[in-house]
Formats: C-alpha cells, structure tokens, sequence
C-alpha cells in the first residue's frame, strides 16, 4: 500500500521534473517566435526621391529599406551635396504603415511644401521637401513594393 | 517578466524537491513494507536551507539584476537542491556540511551581484586574480591537507573548513584568458607573440596541477584554454593541437605514471578487474543499471555501494533513485544552461563579456560532461566535481561564482551585441556540448535499459544480498514439511537459519559475502521468488522496492529422520551415505562428512574454502571415487564370464550410467570419460542409481530431490525429474543379480567393495531391497574413505533396516 502511494509519488516527483524542463523550453519558443515576427520580412512601400540638381536635371532614387538618411555626409542614403545642407540633414522613416520624415536638426532647417518642419510629418505622394536650398520630390508607389532583407 | 518566469521555475523546483523530500521519509517504510519503522526527517533541514537560500537568491537577482537571464538561476537552483538533497540521503553528516557551503555559495553570489556589476575590474586586475589563484595552489605544495586523511593533498584547510584551489584557479584562468584575449586580439595582427603571455600562465597552472597530480584538472586547464582560444580567434588549428596534445599526454601518461594507466585500463576494460582497480566503475554502472527507466525512488536505492557516491559518484548514486527519467531531466537542465550560457555570450555587449560568457559556460559544461561520463564509462574517470550538485564545498562555491558573473553579463536590454567576426567556434561549441549531452543519454540508457538485467545477476552486485534483509526466502522443507533451512527475523533483519546444519554440504548455505552454494544455489530463483511468481508479480514488486516477491518454499525428497540416523551412523568417519526411492529416484538420505555449520559461517567461512578435509564438498554427489570391486554384483548381468573384457565392461558402464552425469537440481560432478575403465571413478549418487537398478526391475531411475515448490497461486507444484528412468536390464537379469547377493533373514541385499588405485583405499557398500520387498524399493550406497569394511556394512544395513521399518 505504502509502496504504491510511494509509487505514485516517484511519478509525481518526475512529472515535476518535466514541467520545470518543458516550461522552460516553451516559454523560450515563444521568445523566439516573438523575436522571429518581429523580424519577418516587412512589406515597405518603396519610396522614390527625385532630387534636382541646381542645372533645373532631376536625378531619381528608389529605395526600399525603411529608413533613408539625407545629408551632405557620403554615408547618407542621398547625399546632397549642396553647402546649405548639413551632414545628417533629414531622415525619412517608414512606419505604422506611413513615410514619415524629420528633421535631424540641421542648420538650415528642412521644410515640407514650403512649411517649415518641427516635428515628424507623414508624406504623401507628389510632396515637395526642401533641405538648405536642395529640392526633392517624394513619389509612393503604391503597387511595386519591395521587401526587405530577412535580418535575425 | 523576467521575474515571473524566475519565480516560477523556482517554484517548480521547489515542487520536485519537496517530494523528493516526502519519499525520503517514507522510503524506511517502503523498504521494510511496514508503517512500524522510523521515518527520515533530518533532509527537511536541508529542505528547509534550500527553499530560504532560493528565496534570498531570487530576491537578490531581482532587486540587483532585472533584465537577467531567467533561466539560470532556477536551473543552478534545481541542480544544487537535488545535490543536496542526494548528498543528505547518503550521509547526512556530507548534507548538513553541504547546506551551509550552498549558503556560502549564494551569498558570494549576492556580493557579487551587488558589487562587480561592472565587470571591469576583473579585466583590470587579471594578472593580480590570476596570480593569487596560482598562489594559494602553490601553498597546497607545502601545507596541502587531504580532508579525508589519505590521498593527493589538495586542500588549503583550517579549523574543519576545506578549500581546494584548484576550483577556484579553473575560473579566474577563464577570466585571465577572457581578459587578456579581449584587449589584445583586435589590435595585434601577429600570432603567436600576442599568445606567449597566455601560454606562460596556463603552462605554470598546469604544471604546479600535475606536481600536485591533480590530472583531471591539468586536461580541463588544456581544454579551457584551447576553447577559449578558439572562440577569440577562430582558428581550427587550437582545437587539433589541443587534441594532439592531450593524446600525447595521455600517451605519456599511459606508459610512466601508474595513476593514468590504471585509469585508462580501468576504462576500456572494467570487467577483468571488478573487484580491484574497476570496483568504482562497476559498481557504478550496477547501480546506474538498478535505476532502470523511473529509478528505485529517493531512499530505495542503495547508491552507498559505490565508493565516495556523495562526490565523484554522485551521477551514479542519482542515476540509481531517478532512473533514466531523472537523468534525461538532469541533462535537460545542463542543456538549459549551456544553451542560456552561450545566449548570453552572443548577446553579449563587449568582447571581454562576451569571451567570459563563453568560457565560463565551457568550464561547466566541460567539468560536468567529463565526470559524468566518467560515471557511465563514456570517458575515462576524471576525479571531478558534478557543478552545482556534487559534494564539496569549493565547487559549489565556484559554479556560484561563475553563475553570478553569467547573470550579470545577461542582465542587459536591447542593447547592441558586439559584432561576432566568425560565429563558427560559437556554434562548433554548442553543438559539442549538445552531442556530449546525446551521448551521456545514449550510453545511460544502454547501461539502465538493455544491460540492466545482465549486470545486475553479477555476483557482484550486493543489492541481491541486501535485498535478502528486506524480503523473506523461501524455506527448504523435508518431505514430511519440516523445515530444513528457514528465514527468521523481521523485514531490515531477517536472517537465513540452517535448522539441520549437518546437511551443510547438500544444502549449502546463502550468505552476503559468502555467495551462495549447494540447494541454497541451485533452488535460488525459487527461493528468492524469482521463478514460480507471475511475472507481473515480480515486476510490480520490483517496481515498488526495487526486490524480488517473497520467496517460495520448496520441499526436498529428503527425510529428516533416516538422514538424521544415517549421520549418526556414518560419525566422524569421511565418506558419503546416498539412500534413494528405487523407483522414483527421489533422494530420502544424502550425508557427506565431515560437514560444517553453516550458522557459523560468519566466524569460519573464510578458513573453511582452505580445510584440507574438504568440508564444503558434498562427497555423495561431487566426489568421485574409484569403483573398485564395488561393480562386481553387476557383472553377473553380462551372463556366464570369468573376467569380462573391456569391451564388455565399458558397455555395462554406460547402462550403469557410470559416463553420464546425473542430472537434478544440484551440483555434481562431471562422470568419467567413457573410454576409462580400470582407473574408473564415480560418485556415491551414481552408484546408489546404478544399485537402485537391481532393486527396481532392472530400471535406473531419474534422481531427484527437489520435488516440489509451493506456489502462492496453484499451490504446490511438483517439479518433475529432469530427465528419464532408463531400461538397463531386464527384471529377472535384475533380480537374479540381486538375489545373488542376498542377506540371510533379510530383505534387501549388500554388497561390499573396495577399491586401492588412489592415495587412499576407500570402501563401498551397495544395498538395496530385493524384488519380492512388497513396500517401496529401496538402494543404498555407503562410502568410507579408508578401508572400514565394517562401518560401512554396518551404516548400510542399519539404514536398510531403519528405512523398511514398518
């Protein structure tokens, strides 16, 4: 009798054994599915900048990663050479499902439609910004989107 | 969130100890199958300890280090608990030394987590930790002490604390290399300059360990140092040096130093030496494969078989009491560490955590894979310790300390990782310590599950005599149900009691360290409740207590009152006195002198095996004597002839069943080869069967003397002979051979013979009753060694005579 309470008792002592073990193990899957949603592969609208040149000629630059740097920097994604630009001059980031852009607090200021710009605004198609005396022209296109690269 | 998952493993570890805890007290009552025992309750101390340490352990880390890793501590936590709770079962003395160490070990723990959250220090002081480390091993040079009194002195002691420097040196080794390999190796584009300093530390650490000759931890220092060269550089060519290296030195080792030989022998083939240099390891993997699938339970083991079980055997000893479930999960826990160790590794925010993290998590994983292999024979047995879990209190120390400094490399928020140039070391060591885990699974569950049951028959597997205390054996009965051999006592003490000891050498004896011999040998199976129980029986019962069922009795052919006369008669002289039912072959009287008491063994087993008179060899059916004239009264079987041939002779021989071994639960002699004749010897038993071919009609019967066993289900069951009467000769050459030698006035006929062609002369009487006896056939063989024609008609007829007694 006492043999079998015993018995039942070894299974118990097991069976908290594996809860502890498989607790763990569960719990870690769903940090890794967590960390894995987090990081599949986000649809951004590709965003295309025109950027004219001081001879009246634009030059066109598309782009697909959710964050695009403009400045006189060559590190920057469009680099404006122009002396009224500073170096990291203003960024255009995508998120909750719109293009945003702000000001990286540059000498001469950025301005969207000829507004001058204080906090980040959302873009639409056919905005105007301006950084120094450099002009640009946002176009979304709507339908050919790219993916980003996975990264884990 | 880190909190809550932290609290919560906690809790669950808290659960498995505290019924380990609640089996450890009843397991007194378990074992003896009653409620009239004394519990186990001193472990609740340790219990107790563990759940407060814990609680302050959670505590500290949840105030000091938010974002830590939550999966280290509740594993180290487990681990530590179920060490103690191991080492309090086997030595109570070992648990309460061990609870104040684990007390020890989780305030270093809170100091650390309180002030070296900056880990800065560490790498700035490297040469100052390193080198106190090399000079506290160096002091063990000249006032190294043994706690235990014998052995390598590898302790700094004072006032009944031990410390053993040797664990301590292994970590700040790691943060020396961690260090040092951090600052440098960005920077410096040559090689091997940048390695001297390091190669120069390690070097002195390594030979002050093999003055020392503390070997184990001189190979762990070799792989710490290639690992973790290994992950600063990537390079592949550390690991194979490594290896070469420690293959020489192995080599080297092999053929100079007595230690690492006997070591290696020990470990590729354990079982020529089991009793000597192999003891641990074989004892070891009995007890591994008495754990079996679920293990006996905490306290139903018997793991203090295996020599210091609470500290280098600790695996076994826990393999044992949780079985192939226990140590699955144990390896679980293991993995959960290296897996979070190496997490906090990549994650980590600079190359100094980073490399520590790593090197840290390989000298647990290193440590713990190498003794535990050591304990399943994977490996070579290291005297390491099991980190976390096994006895001593340095090493609890130092896995604590290495814990705390893996919980503050963790305890960091998306910050950055420091970029990983070549994650392929990283990788190659997980994936070594996870295919170590596999084969420390693969090679558990060969021992516990498909050699279990072939190593735990060895003789050498002191559970079966242990178990003899807990479970009653069955009794040997004479035919008339009078105990011969009986169990007395109660379960914890029971005791094997020879009630008629002068059938010692039939009978034999059961003994713990002994063994087993005669009836008591050949019956075991039945005796031990092994045979003649169901066997769903068995296996419940072996699942509950980890025994046998209680055993059966089994009543001989035997009949206590002519056997009794028949020892009377044969006295002080040597020989063997053999009476059988003609008919069936059942044995009434087999006595052998000069006997032993089998009660006394204790006191006389170990002279008995060197008597010169041979006590312990039942002469009736293991000593062979030459025939001599004792075959004459079955000559006249052959017809008229003076002297028979060989031929003729070796053709009668085979119908006397001269050349064939008698079969029956006993042990016999091997009979004669068939082409001897003149130097003929056999035993008394086949005489007696040849003779009881006269007496019944010229049919030998099948000898017995087990007849049958008393089953719990069908009662008794009749074991039948093991093999068949054989017609030797018809009834009337059978009678008239009889009649020939018959006695004046009696009813049974006798013959006297002798034989000279050994050393001594010995004297033979065959009788047996004649074929117009209407009562039972009876046949009767006396031997004497020496010539006594005279006691040895006198037993014969005097037998003859008590037997057919109305």
């Amino acid at each position: 009798m006492i043999g079998a309470l015993v018995l039942a008792l070894r299974l118990l002592m097991v069976l908290a054994l594996y809860v502890f073990v498989g607790w763990a193990i569960w719990t870690i899957a769903q940090d890794v599915k967590r960390t894995g949603l987090q990081a599949m592969p986000r649809r951004v609208p590709a965003i295309r900048l025109e950027v004219w040149t001081q001879n009246g000629q634009a030059v066109s630059q598309a782009f697909s990663q959710p964050e695009v740097t403009l400045g006189r920097d060559p590190a920057c994604d469009v680099l404006l050479d122009e002396e009224t630009v500073s170096a990291r001059h203003a960024r255009l980031s995508y998120h909750h499902n719109q293009w945003w852009l702000e000001d990286l607090e540059s000498t001469n200021g950025t301005s969207l439609n000829a507004t001058r710009l204080n906090t980040a605004t959302v873009l639409t198609n056919g905005d105007e910004i301006q950084c120094g005396k450099a002009r640009l022209t946002v176009s979304l296109g709507n339908n050919d989107t790219l993916p980003i690269a996975q990264k884990l | 969130m880190n909190d809550q998952r932290e609290s919560r493993l906690i809790a669950l570890a808290a659960v498995f100890l505290f019924l380990y805890s609640v089996i450890l007290t009843l397991a007194p009552a378990v074992r003896e199958q009653s409620l009239n025992v004394a519990f186990r309750l001193s472990h609740w101390l340790g219990f107790a300890a563990w759940l407060l340490l814990a609680f302050l352990a959670y505590r500290v880390t949840s105030r000091l280090l938010p974002d830590r890793d939550p999966y280290l501590l509740p594993s180290a936590l487990f681990l530590s608990g179920w060490g103690l709770l191991t080492i309090w079962r086997l030595d109570s003395g070992f648990g309460l030394r061990q609870a104040l160490w684990l007390g020890v070990g989780v305030i270093a723990f809170a100091l650390i987590a309180f002030f070296l959250k900056d880990l800065n220090f560490l790498r700035r002081y490297k040469y100052i930790l390193l080198g106190t480390g090399l000079a506290l091993t160096t002091l063990t040079l000249f006032l190294g002490t043994n706690p235990t009194g014998a052995g390598p002195r590898l302790w700094l002691g004072c006032c009944g604390v031990y410390l053993q420097p040797s664990e301590p040196l292994k970590l700040l080794l790691v943060v020396y290399l961690a260090a040092y390999l951090a600052d440098r190796l960005p920077t410096s584009l040559n090689f091997f300059p940048l390695l001297w300093p390091t190669i120069f530390a390690t070097g002195i650490g390594i030979s002050l360990l093999l003055v020392q000759r503390d070997l184990g931890t001189a190979s762990i220092f070799i792989m710490l140092y290639a690992v973790i060269l290994y992950l600063a550089t990537g390079r592949r060519r550390v690991l194979l040096a490594a290896t070469i290296g420690l293959i020489v030195a192995g080599l080297i080792g092999y053929f100079f130093i007595d230690v690492v030989r006997t070591r290696l022998d020990v470990w590729i083939n354990p079982w020529n030496d089991p009793t000597g240099h192999a003891y641990q390891i074989v004892q070891s993997l009995l007890a591994i494969a008495n754990g079996g699938t679920i293990g006996r339970g905490p306290g139903l083991g018997s793991p203090s078989l295996v020599p210091v079980a609470h500290s280098d055997f600790i695996f076994s000893a826990m393999a044992e009491e949780t079985g192939l479930a226990g140590t699955f999960g144990l390896f679980a826990i293991f993995g959960l560490i290296f897996a979070r160790g190496l997490i906090a590794s990549l994650r980590a925010k600079d190359r100094f955590r980073r490399l520590l993290a790593a090197g840290l998590t390989t000298y647990l994983g290193i440590q713990a894979l190498l003794i535990i292999g050591g304990n399943l024979r994977l490996f070579p047995l290291t005297g390491e310790t099991l980190p976390f879990v096994a006895y001593g209190g340095s090493s609890l120390l130092t896995a604590f300390v290495a814990l705390a400094l893996l919980l503050i490399i963790s305890n960091q928020t998306d910050v950055e990782p420091v970029p990983l140039p070549s994650p392929q070391p990283y990788f190659f060591l997980a994936a070594a310590l996870g295919l170590g885990l596999i084969a420390a699974s693969l090679t558990n569950t060969w021992w516990s599950v498909i050699r279990s049951s072939d190593l735990l028959a060895r003789t050498d597997n002191a559970r079966r005599s242990i178990a003899d205390r807990y479970v009653k054996r069955g009794s040997l009965l004479d035919r008339n149900n009078q105990p011969i051999d009986a169990t007395e006592g109660s379960s914890g003490s029971y005791k094997r009691v020879y009630l008629y000891p002068e059938l010692a050498p039939v009978v034999g004896y059961t003994h713990p360290i002994f063994g087993q011999a005669g009836l008591e040998a050949s019956l075991d199976d039945y005796l031990r409740g092994l045979q003649g129980n169901p066997s769903s029986l068995i296996w419940w019962d072996h699942l509950l207590y980890g025994t046998p069922p209680p055993g059966l009795d089994v009543r001989l052919s035997l009949d206590l009152e002519l056997q009794q006369r028949a020892d009377q008669l044969l006295g002080k002289s040597t020989g063997a006195i053999v009476l059988l039912n003609a008919q069936t072959g059942e044995i009434l009287v087999m006595a052998s002198h000069p006997n032993y008491d089998p009660n006394k063994l204790n006191e006389i087993g170990a002279s008995l095996a060197k008597d010169s008179t041979a006590p312990l060899v039942n002469r009736a059916a293991q000593g062979m004597y030459p025939v001599g004239t004792a075959a004459v009264p079955f000559y006249s079987t052959l017809g008229e002839v003076n002297a028979p041939s060989t031929q003729q002779l070796q053709a009668l021989f085979e119908k006397l069943g001269f050349y064939t071994t008698p079969q029956l639960s006993l042990p016999v002699a091997i009979a004669a080869p068939r082409d001897e004749t003149a130097n003929l010897q056999v035993s008394p038993l086949q005489m007696a069967l040849a003779a009881a071919s006269l007496s019944n009609s010229g049919m030998r019967p099948a000898p017995r003397i087990a007849l049958a066993v008393n089953t719990s289900q069908q009662g008794w069951v009749i074991l039948p002979a093991q093999t068949q009467p054989v017609q030797i000769f018809s009834a009337d050459v059978a009678a008239a051979a009889a009649l020939q030698n018959s006695l004046q006035n009696k009813i049974y006929w006798g013959w006297i013979g002798s034989a000279n062609s050994t050393k001594t002369p010995v004297t033979w009487y065959l009788g047996g009753t004649l074929p117009n006896w209407q009562g039972t056939p009876l046949a009767v063989v006396v031997l004497i060694e020496g010539n006594n024609p005279f006691t040895a008609q006198y037993a014969g007829q005097e037998l003859m005579r008590a037997a057919t007694k109305p």
